[in-house]
């Protein structure tokens, strides 16, 4: 009954969840409007473009149904651009793509995967968070939709190591408190560090748990006392 | 604020109920998978979900009949679409049961504590699981082996010394995502201080982040 997993997404949890990104196709049949439970699906008209998610797009690339049009950022070209971006700045990994406006207080954030940041008409110069899952899966089910899937293949496999040489470095900053920023990393790379970051954050902050907890105490007498702050008064506690 | 700003947010307002709940119940559900304790329940999101889950199993339930070979195929996408939906919901009920399990006397607490605000810990399904289960163990353990120790050692829940109710670790260090402005945050017991900023990702102890996450300024990932 209870799930047996260990707290944290699993690598198939996190394709579970890249599966959802939306990606562009181009239909080669045609298919009525359908009411899911995720909303409603436009109808498929050849040749016209929709944006589809993505394990509906490799469903239909599996049946022949469908073509799927890789987004820019996917293309030989704007890789090698983030990847020379990545080995020339040692320092954190390359820029998420831009945010939506914000919307406003009361309305629902929109987060990856339900970031139109895989379309095709998506920034070319990022990243996304599911960038390293979503390259995979198409490159599996729908390389003849590359150009080049041999380079592109290449290019993905250089930034992941890139990418994970800046994870590993990241340790080196770990320390009791966490606080430790990572904008712009990818979904499968948080499944991968998670274990060992959290774990030697943890691992960090129950040796001092001592000390903070008396700084802690110290913290709140002395907001407590306001100014006048006494050690005698401590002692006695 | 700008022409583009004003245009995206109507059309955020415009993105249909369906599409926002499925954003919802996947963040709930990475989070629950995340979070070292367990979060509240979100009813009104579950019986929205799980109506239209009912209703889209009828729907498969008439239409299997069909032996129209187009109709079999968007048959297939429904029912495709349908198991991810039931993946989700499944996995996430399970991390709960399995928070439940592992802390039961610290949720029973907490869910008291909770069930004056306007959003209880545990659905009513969740809190009869508790409650049951708790009362078979502490039976079978009092038949076993508790019932021969002196009357004063025999309770499961003395917190006069150390506690014997188990705690998560609420200090657990979780990766989250700002969806929203934050600002300056302080590490309690630390000189830690940073700000975080709107699409920041940071890995930060729970207990800071807690307050964010339960208002939807922050998502864990």
């Amino acid at each position: 009954m209870a799930l047996p997993l260990p707290p944290g997404l699993t690598p198939p949890e996190i394709a579970f969840l890249c599966e959802m990104e939306l990606v562009t196709v181009i239909p080669r049949q045609k298919l009525e409007r359908l009411e899911l439970l995720g909303g409603s699906l436009p109808p498929l008209n050849p040749p016209h473009r929709a944006p589809l998610p993505l394990w509906l797009a490799l469903l239909l690339k599996r049946q022949r149904r469908a073509n799927i049009l890789p987004p820019l950022w996917l293309s030989p070209h704007s890789l090698t651009a983030i990847l020379d971006h990545e080995t020339e700045h040692g320092d954190g990994f390359s820029p998420p793509p831009r945010l939506p406006p914000l919307p406003s207080q009361n309305t629902l954030p929109f987060s990856p995967p339900f970031l139109p940041s895989s379309t095709a008409d998506a920034a070319p110069d990022a990243l996304p968070y599911h960038w390293l899952e979503l390259g995979e899966m198409l490159l599996e089910t729908a390389a003849d939709d590359f150009e080049d899937p041999d380079s592109v293949r290449k290019l993905l496999r250089g930034l992941r190591e890139v990418r994970m040489a800046k994870l590993r470095q990241v340790v080196e900053t770990l320390d009791a408190a966490g606080g430790v920023n990572m904008n712009g990393v990818g979904g499968m790379e948080v499944a991968e560090g998670r274990t060992f970051v959290t774990g030697v954050i943890d691992g960090l902050r129950k040796i001092v748990t001592s000390r903070e907890q008396q700084k802690k105490d110290r913290d709140r007498e002395e907001r407590e006392n306001g100014d006048d702050y006494d050690d005698d008064e401590m002692e006695m506690q | 604020m700008d022409i583009d700003d004003l245009l995206a947010e109507v059309s955020a307002d415009a993105v249909p109920r369906e599409t926002r709940d499925l954003q919802e119940l996947t963040r709930a559900w990475v989070a629950e998978r995340v979070a070292p304790e367990l979060l509240p329940h979100p009813e009104a999101l579950m019986e929205r979900v799980l109506g239209r889950i009912r209703k889209q199993i009828e729907l498969v339930e008439d239409q299997t009949g069909n032996m129209d070979p187009r109709a079999n195929f968007t048959l297939i996408v429904v029912q495709t679409e349908l198991e991810r939906f039931k993946f989700l919901v499944r996995s996430f009920l399970r991390a709960r049961i399995k928070k439940i399990d592992t802390h039961p006397l610290h949720t029973l607490n907490q869910h008291a504590a909770s069930t004056a605000t306007s959003a209880p810990l545990l659905s009513t399904a969740e809190y009869q699981y508790l409650t049951q289960h708790q009362a078979l163990l502490s039976q079978h353990y009092a038949t076993s082996f508790l019932g021969q120790f002196p009357a004063a050692l025999q309770q499961l829940d003395d917190t006069t010394g150390i506690s014997m109710v188990d705690k998560p670790d609420e200090d657990a260090a979780v990766f989250c995502r700002a969806l929203r402005e934050v600002g300056e945050v302080f590490v309690e017991g630390t000189e830690k201080r940073f700000e975080i900023k709107r699409g920041d990702v940071w890995v930060v102890r729970w207990s800071v982040v807690r307050d964010w996450v339960r208002s939807g300024d922050v998502e864990l990932i």
